[in-house]
């Protein structure tokens, strides 16, 4: 035990002199504090920590990030949803960003409550200011790289706000975008200046901004009664320094876990998404309602302007001695006038959010998307799938009469268009078996609906059809390279005869003239279909409800006989394409 | 005491300042308190990125899957062709669908396909005018992929194919480069 003391002790001295590690750590922990250790004194030391921390996880963040508006949402969503730990360094991240805000705001009103900033420590003071520009220009910046709807918009109204300053605005702002419009080049700008250019000052600003405190020294209490006596930063601020950090970092662990940072769905320039700016930027948005037109120059450029004016120039304007913040009435009113009116205004523009009945609906709806987003399982993003593969020449198959082409008219075409090429709902068929390299089992399992559950909006299963059925159609579908010839979309040939007059009336106004299709699916093969027998159409005539059938279709026709529903039915089971 | 002292860097500070020291047995315990915060802080940060880092290295490789190589008609007799086949490989937050390089021989009925990737250190097989070499190192091996000479340590790696509907399909995958036997990456 004790060789091993002395062995790290002789290491140490070996160390020591030859880099002089015993000199740097006395002057770093036998830094004199006056009045003795506070927890007044800890945010320094915190807004250190944090720094770190965003440096090491923005680091292993960029591991897998794309900074690519096609990628940069999908490597996200990779990170959040697939990597083991992503969610939480993501979350320690994000949430870390917060954090920087909120213990930057607490040091100055700390440093500016005590008085710090007097006694020859104006430069000290100012380089604060610029370190606070620095997180905030963080906080623009990163919120742009996850690229889903939040950051597209809110980014997207940030950079507006920069292009109404006078004169330089319009070319500043095109600058920042690099272009007219939000894209992917400005996507790499923001991510150049986050990862780059803003940590490269933001460390050099800090190692300046300790320089600066260590040679001027801790400013102590405001009060002289506990001047006399001097601690050591070691052991007593440090370990009260740890245990705030501890605290942070419990904290931002606790929130990463337990409310995982939020992640929308991609950015949709097309979307009428309802943007709001992070929190610490909502007092400028709240003050933006009240200067309609050209007066909102006054919260975007005015008053940050002169506030920050006043922040710089404040150790030259306040030079009096006095740093009891009870003898300085005007400065710790001003304080506390700026605090409680940007808390005042975050609360008031979440209220006003939450009364106005259309706007929480839809920030409601915005966050309900954004947790289905969240929760729903990672899917990679297709890459090179549309490389035409050397591909087989394949004739288009027999375009009519064929028993698949019947099948398609029956099941496929209201939604995939009569001539297979994309209809209403469904996307084209033609040439699928390039575009997606797929089999004919595997489509035939997609058409029989394996793997795919049923809801409103995705395609139906099929498995009333036979396995063969299923089988020739994925073949036949394989095969299609150009569109179907024979459309329904075509006049129906007078095989069957003119249409009753009841179907003219009742239902071509939707179906169309011959059933060809209109507002309504077409009618061509209705009969082949599952639960079309000509006995269903006449019950479905009588009730369309009971057979699923939703709005548009109308509820009853009470119209019709039910001689004329079987003509209709007698009509349409005869109903066939023209080229036949 | 006058407000001159006050505002003056604490190293200059007056003699009526006294400096508080602490016993040596707390100053070393409550030392001990601050490396165990640190440490802690260190080590659930670095688990939690250690994990994060390796995670793809720990992931299995992806099953091959059938590709497409054209159609068996277009392929001469006797005379190897290059074909590419599209394949799809699943790497992070994408499915990269590329075009990997074989070469199908055809002899009557028999078909050989041969993955361009060189055993030796990967690089891409060429068609020479008995056979193949590889440019880098200058391994050669003839027309049935058998090696001729060179530093590669066995024969062309041959790859599983079907006909099907008169199209040519090829499992693709990839083998470990530098071994005496085809092993597959798994």
């Amino acid at each position: 035990m004790s060789a091993t003391i002395s062995r790290i002790s002789k290491l140490y001295d070996w160390l020591d002199e030859r880099a002089g590690v015993k000199q740097l750590l006395r002057g770093a922990l036998d830094e004199p504090i006056r009045g003795g250790a506070r927890w007044a004194y800890v945010f320094g030391s915190t807004l250190l920590f944090l720094f770190a921390l965003q440096a090491i996880t923005g680091i292993f963040l960029a591991m897998y990030y794309v900074p690519s508006a096609d990628h940069a949402h999908a490597s996200v969503a990779f990170i959040q949803k697939a990597v083991p730990g992503g969610a939480l360094l993501r979350g320690l991240h994000h949430y870390g960003a917060s954090a920087m805000v909120i213990i930057v705001v607490a040091h100055i009103a700390q440093t500016f409550l005590f008085g710090a900033y007097k006694g020859k420590r104006e430069l000290l003071w100012i380089v604060g200011g610029l370190l606070l520009l620095i997180i905030l220009g963080f906080a623009f910046t990163g919120y742009l790289l996850p690229w889903d709807q939040d950051a597209y918009f809110g980014t997207k109204v940030g950079t507006s706000i920069a292009g109404e300053i006078p004169v330089v605005g319009p070319v500043q702002q095109r600058i920042m975008l690099g272009g007219t419009e939000l894209t992917s080049l400005t996507l790499s700008r923001f991510f150049m200046v986050h990862v780059f250019l803003l940590p490269l000052a933001m460390a050099l600003l800090v190692v300046l901004h300790i320089y600066l405190f260590r040679r001027a020294g801790a400013a102590g209490p405001t009060h002289n009664k506990d001047d006399h006596k001097v601690a050591r930063f070691y052991p007593k601020q440090l370990l009260k320094d740890s245990i705030f950090v501890l605290i942070v970092f419990v904290a931002l662990l606790l929130l990463a876990r337990f409310m995982p940072a939020r992640l929308g769905p991609q950015a949709d320039p097309a979307s009428d998404f309802l943007a709001r700016p992070a929190w610490y930027f909502l007092p400028l948005f709240q003050l933006l309602k009240y200067f309609p037109g050209k007066w909102s120059l006054i919260p975007t450029v005015v008053l940050p302007g002169i506030l920050f004016a006043l922040i710089f120039l404040l150790p030259f304007i306040d030079r009096r001695r006095e740093r009891n913040p009870l003898r300085r009435p005007v400065a710790t009113a001003a304080l506390v006038f700026l605090l409680a009116g940007s808390v005042g205004l975050i609360a008031l523009s979440k209220y006003q959010d939450s009364m106005n009945p259309e706007f929480s609906h839809k920030l409601n709806r915005q966050e309900e998307e954004a947790n289905k987003f969240l929760q729903t399982a990672f899917q990679p993003q297709e890459i090179g799938r549309s490389i035409p593969v050397t591909p087989p020449d394949v004739v288009n198959p027999s375009v009519t009469g064929s028993a698949p082409l019947k099948i398609f008219f029956a099941n496929c075409a209201n939604c995939h268009g009569a001539d297979a090429n994309g209809g209403t709902f469904g996307p084209s068929l033609v040439n699928l078996g390039r575009r997606r390299n797929l089999t004919s089992e595997d489509l035939a399992i997609w058409i029989e609906g394996h793997g795919r559950e049923p809801s409103p909006d995705s395609m139906p299963r099929y498995n009333q059809l036979a396995e063969e059925e299923r089988r020739n159609i994925a073949d036949w579908l394989l095969k299609l390279i150009e569109p179907v010839e024979a459309t329904a979309g075509e006049p129906v040939s007078a095989i069957n005869g003119e249409p009753p007059a009841s179907f003219s009336a009742s239902c071509a106004f939707c179906h169309g003239d011959r059933g060809e299709g209109s507002i309504g699916p077409p009618l061509l093969w209705v009969t082949s279909k599952p639960n079309r027998s000509k006995e269903d159409l006449i019950k479905l005539l009588k009730n369309p409800r009971s057979y699923g059938l939703d709005d548009p279709m109308p509820e009853s026709f009470p119209d019709l006989t039910e001689d004329e529903m079987r003509k209709i039915a007698d009509w349409l089971e005869r109903l066939r394409p023209s080229q036949q | 005491m006058n407000s001159e002292t006050k505002m003056r860097p604490v190293t200059e500070a007056s003699h009526s300042t006294t400096t508080e020291s602490l016993p040596e047995d707390r100053r070393s315990f409550l030392g001990i308190v601050i490396g165990l915060i640190a440490s802690s802080i260190t080590v659930v940060l670095g688990s939690i990125i250690g994990r994060y880092t390796i995670a793809p290295a720990l992931s299995a490789a992806g099953q091959p899957e059938w590709a497409d190589a054209g159609l068996l008609d277009e392929i001469p007799e006797g005379e190897p062709v290059k074909r590419n086949v599209v394949v799809s490989q699943e790497a992070g937050w994408g499915r990269f669908n590329s075009q990997q390089l074989v070469w199908v021989l055809k002899q009557g009925n028999d078909i050989t396909v041969f993955s361009a990737v060189c055993p030796h250190l990967g690089c891409s097989i060429n068609h020479a005018q008995k056979g193949f070499i590889c440019p880098c190192h200058g391994s050669a091996w003839d027309a049935e992929g058998k090696k001729l000479g060179g530093p590669a340590p066995r024969g062309m790696d041959v790859l599983e194919h079907r006909v099907e509907g008169g199209l040519l399909k090829v499992r693709y995958q990839y083998f470990q480069q530098g071994a005496d036997q085809k092993k597959p990456l798994v």
